[in-house]
């Protein structure tokens, strides 16, 4: 049986790459072998969606709107049709099913009618022989805007007599954690600190703008082949809009140049699906990297009022916050990011008692949605705050008051949840001090050094 | 005039989508006359590594080479559904299914090599290229033999495993229940130098203890490690998207600045492995842990420094100014008060 | 030029000759990405702050999204399909691979062209030299580290074997 297994591993010898792939291995987990998609990636042989073409290839662009809250009184395309080459400029009344999407509720247009509600919205998509043409074409559609009052801020959304960015208000979602007795709480704390934290938008910025490539096949089938997080949301969500059974439409991911979340959202596919399905010629839709940055969701600024307690012996007894998570225009993932932040306002640590509100608001701002740390990134801005400050009240070790506070197997969560012996948090603390102790670093220590 | 100071942060993180989201996964895989395998799985590779990880766990699995392994990824005209890339759920979710989908094919697996080995199937082990009597060695088949056998007799060569975390809801009022199916969790450590008379902050040193249950490509960790990392970094010190009366005012790489090569430090990564039974070999996602403390890290450090403590991001160099009282004017945000932001009602 | 603005493009493209009538006043990013089918060379921003459409011109590296495709006519181009070949790889492509330094693979093909072109100049740069090399290449997955310590290596096994980092030396 030896000679079997030797036998096998000459045979699956691979010669003339790099180190870690000459050894063939049957016990892999635990070891760094070589990610089975770099070969192409280095040899630029790798099809990403915007590589792909195709005899007949029209190109797609976008008008979005430039206005961030306003009534559409008319759409003139007659100049933008007239431009040779151009096969289609497609506004909301093209639709075949509906103009409805959206990852958590179905809340978005595909296109805007009647009202766009922010800076960025799409709301006509062309289809032309050339890229030149196709921004041609979307220079000369003409839109009639008449704007209306608008709202940029999440505090100033939940005020009385606010504009309403959608008729059911302003309110996309409150999330309510109830632990514990919190004024007692804080009655047992002999220190508390309470502040103001906020958060500013940030870009996924993934270095591949959105891109999306459609065609119908010889059975009649819809073929998006995109840059996704989800292929299969984005089935369902085109064949509503397309008004087509899903088995009818097919999506597929080519090699992605990185998501970070922004991707995990409709991107390029239902507008791209459109054009192809219109034109019956295979269409190829790239955002230009403004176009993306406009259009495609980021992360939610936030808003942070949060009061934390300690008793003398240095344990955490209280935290008591309200979050305003502005979601922009429509909801994407807006009302699990700013929850999922309501619910780890506290970070790692035990908290008896513990009340946490968060509201994810309507405005006219552009779309965030989820991107890498999905409001826990922005409570940690707020907890870790919080915490370093108690440290220093009580006269504390940063790190050795978050191990004496941070959550063990047997504690809980915000939500009441019991930790297991899966709860990581004590070790990787310890793991900072013995980096501390090996680097001869210290809290401690003359801050100014020689310019 | 230049200041030093450490600062270090941490972060727990809900793995997956709880609140009763549908969290689940499906993965197929079929096995050639060769020995080779083909992976179907609907996830999509972001660039993550989520393929080469589900090839590492069959491969494991099988005991066969990882470069016997094949996988085709996110298609809906090919690959069963497993569901969203996201949440830091793909090794838990996505990487469960995986393995389910490989015990699912030792079933007739075992069923043929019991019968050729004289074995009684649930002795058998699959290592190194061997199905192996686990209590007598020299009694074994190579995988590629037995695959060949498979298919001569007309066996079952392809398997299916699903793996479903989907929790139930909170309490809609309290949100108290059992949120998540796991959690993650990760501690750094910055050092930043900070110059007061540009604003100007330095991150000299990031180190980043991460818990990955088990790193089942330890560089594939450190990768999300150090890009993390540099992603927190980014928007605890430069990023900000400007969006004035609805307008995203730089929106284009040349006035939206994201990290260079030259902006950053060599973050270090400190893996950490306190192991999950619920996960794929006691794995947990990385992805989103790495780059959650970053920013809080690098504040705490500045105010070890200077003694300012930042409430805002970014901690560009004009913030960082206003807040050692070099700048005259107020920013606008300071001047939220508690009064704008009342707590709810009990 | 024509009425359809139609311009002989005469170039050596990675070694080989190219003689054709193409449509003029474009990127030479468009001409390698849309007529030649090149499409190694990406497209991040399209004004030449993210450096993945780096390719290079008569040996040095310049941006193929600021470079008017009139300007390759005589001249040679380089792009990442005339690096290296999957059983052949360039020793920075190798060293990326190795060190784990390509994660989305976006910005790849213009960090190692980039790569290729400082170890040209300087076959034994110092972790800072590399780092301003690659400064122009934007990486949102990485950190750089990795693909900071993949140049490093590469330029020793460059050293190592008596080669230069020139593409048609380095791959032979």
């Amino acid at each position: 049986m030896t000679g079997d297994k030797q036998a096998l591993q000459k045979e699956k010898l691979i010669v003339g790459t790099p180190q870690t792939l000459r050894e063939t291995d049957f016990d892999p987990v635990g070891k760094s072998v070589v990610r089975k998609d770099v070969i192409p990636k280095v040899t630029g042989k790798a099809i990403y969606a915007g590589d792909l073409h195709m005899p007949g290839m029209l190109i797609g662009k976008v008008l979005l709107s430039a206005q961030p809250h306003a009534l559409i009184k008319g759409i003139d395309i007659s100049a933008a049709a007239a431009v040779p080459g151009v096969k289609a400029v497609l506004t909301a009344q093209d639709i075949p099913g509906e103009n409805v999407f959206g990852i958590a509720i179905p809340d978005q247009q595909v296109l805007a009618d009647r009202k766009v509600r922010f800076i960025g919205e799409p709301v006509a998509v062309v289809a032309a022989e050339d890229a030149f043409a196709a921004e041609q074409a979307v220079s000369k559609i003409r839109v009639e805007y008449e704007p209306l009052p608008a709202v940029f801020n999440p505090i100033d959304g939940l005020k009385p007599g606010a504009p309403l960015v959608h008729e059911k208000g302003n309110i996309l979602y409150h999330t309510k954690v109830r632990k514990g007795n919190i004024e007692k709480g804080f009655d047992e704390a002999s220190v508390i600190v309470e502040n103001i934290y906020r958060t500013a938008g940030q870009d996924h910025a993934p270095i591949e703008p959105e891109a999306g490539f459609s065609w119908i096949d010889a059975e009649g089938v819809l073929n998006v082949f995109t840059s996704t997080q989800y292929a299969f949301r984005d089935r369902r969500q085109i064949a509503v809009v397309l008004n087509l059974p899903m088995n009818r439409v097919r999506v597929a991911n080519m090699t992605m140049g990185g998501g970070f979340g922004r991707k995990d959202d409709v991107t390029t596919e239902i507008l791209v699906a459109l054009l192809a399905w219109k034109t019956g010629r295979p269409v190829r839709l790239v955002y230009t990297r403004h176009e993306a940055m406009l259009t495609q969701t980021h992360r939610h600024p936030t808003y942070v009022r949060v009061r934390t307690g300690a008793n003398k012996e240095g344990r955490l007894t209280a935290m008591e916050g309200v979050i305003y998570g502005d979601t922009g225009a429509y909801s994407s993932l807006g009302i699990f990011v700013i929850k999922k932040m309501a619910l780890h306002l506290g970070g790692p640590y035990y908290y008896p008692n513990y009340k946490s509100d968060s509201f994810s608001v309507y405005t006219n701002n552009p779309i965030y949605g989820p991107f890498r740390g999905f409001g826990v990134l922005q409570a940690a801005v707020s907890h870790e705050g919080q915490i370093d400050e108690l440290a220093e009240k009580l006269g504390m070790d940063p790190l050795e008051f978050r191990l004496k506070n941070c959550l063990r197997p047997g504690l809980s969560f915000s939500t009441g949840q019991v930790m297991t012996e899966a709860c990581g948090i004590g070790a990787t603390l310890e793991r900072l001090q013995q980096y501390m102790v090996e680097n001869g670093l210290s809290f401690e220590r003359p801050q100014e050094v020689s310019a | 005039m230049k200041l030093r100071g450490i600062g270090v942060g941490a972060m727990m993180y809900g793995l997956g989508y709880g609140y009763a989201r549908p969290d689940f996964s499906a993965t197929d895989i079929e096995l050639a006359p060769d020995g080779t395998v083909t992976i179907w799985n609907g996830a999509s590779e972001l660039g993550q590594g989520l393929t080469t990880l589900l090839c590492q766990l069959v491969a494991q699995e099988l005991g066969i080479p990882y470069e016997d392994t094949f996988i085709i990824s996110a298609d809906t005209g090919r690959t069963p559904d497993a569901g969203p890339v996201s949440a830091s759920r793909s090794t838990y979710v996505q990487g469960n299914s995986a393995i389910k989908a490989c015990r699912d094919l030792k079933g007739p697996l075992s069923e043929l090599a019991g019968e050729l080995l004289k074995v009684d199937p649930d002795r058998l082990i699959y290592k190194d290229g061997l199905v192996q009597d686990q209590e007598d060695p020299n009694r074994s088949i190579s995988f590629h033999n037995l695959a060949g056998e498979m298919h001569k007799r007309g066996r079952r060569v392809r398997g299916s495993g699903y793996h479903n975390i989907t929790t139930a809801d909170v309490d809609p009022e309290t949100s108290q229940g059992d949120a998540y199916a796991s959690y993650a969790w990760a501690s750094q450590l910055a050092e930043v130098e900070v110059d007061t008379e540009m604003g100007l902050v330095t991150v000299l040193r990031l180190a980043s203890a991460t818990d990955a249950g088990k790193a089942i490509n330890p560089k594939m960790v450190e990768g999300q490690i150090e890009g993390g990392a540099v992603q927190g970094l980014g928007f605890a010190l430069m990023e900000e998207m400007k969006v004035e009366q609805g307008e995203f005012k730089n929106a284009k790489l040349s006035t939206y600045l994201i990290p260079t090569a030259a902006d950053v430090p060599m973050v270090e990564p400190l893996i950490v492995e306190v192991f999950d039974p619920t996960g794929p070999y006691g794995a947990k996602g990385v992805a989103e842990p790495a780059t959650i403390p970053t920013a809080p890290t690098i504040f705490n450090a500045i105010t070890n420094a200077t003694g300012k403590r930042v409430r805002s991001t970014p901690a560009s160099p004009e913030r960082v100014l206003r807040l050692l009282g070099k700048l005259e004017e107020e920013e606008e945000e300071t001047q939220l008060t508690f009064e704008d932001m009342p707590y709810p009602e009990p | 030029m024509d009425e359809n603005n139609l311009v002989k493009m005469t170039l050596t493209v990675n070694g080989e000759e190219v003689s054709m009538m193409a449509k003029g006043g474009r990127r030479l990013l468009d001409f390698l990405r849309d007529d030649l089918h090149l499409t190694g060379s990406k497209e991040g921003c399209g004004e030449g702050e993210c450096g993945s459409c780096t390719v290079l011109l008569d040996g040095h590296s310049v941006l193929s999204c600021l470079t008017p495709m009139e300007r390759a006519i005589g001249r040679s181009v380089v792009t990442i399909e005339g690096v290296g070949s999957p059983t052949n790889l360039h020793p920075v492509q190798a060293a990326l691979l190795d060190e784990g330094g390509v994660q989305c693979g976006m910005c790849t093909p213009g960090m190692v062209i980039s790569a290729i072109d400082l170890l040209q100049r300087n076959p034994d740069p110092t972790v800072e030299e590399i780092i301003e090399g690659i400064s122009g290449n934007l990486c949102r997955c990485t950190g750089y580290k990795k693909i900071i310590f993949g140049i490093q290596h590469a330029a020793e096994e460059l050293r190592s074997s008596g080669r230069t980092g020139m593409v048609k030396e380095a791959t032979r």
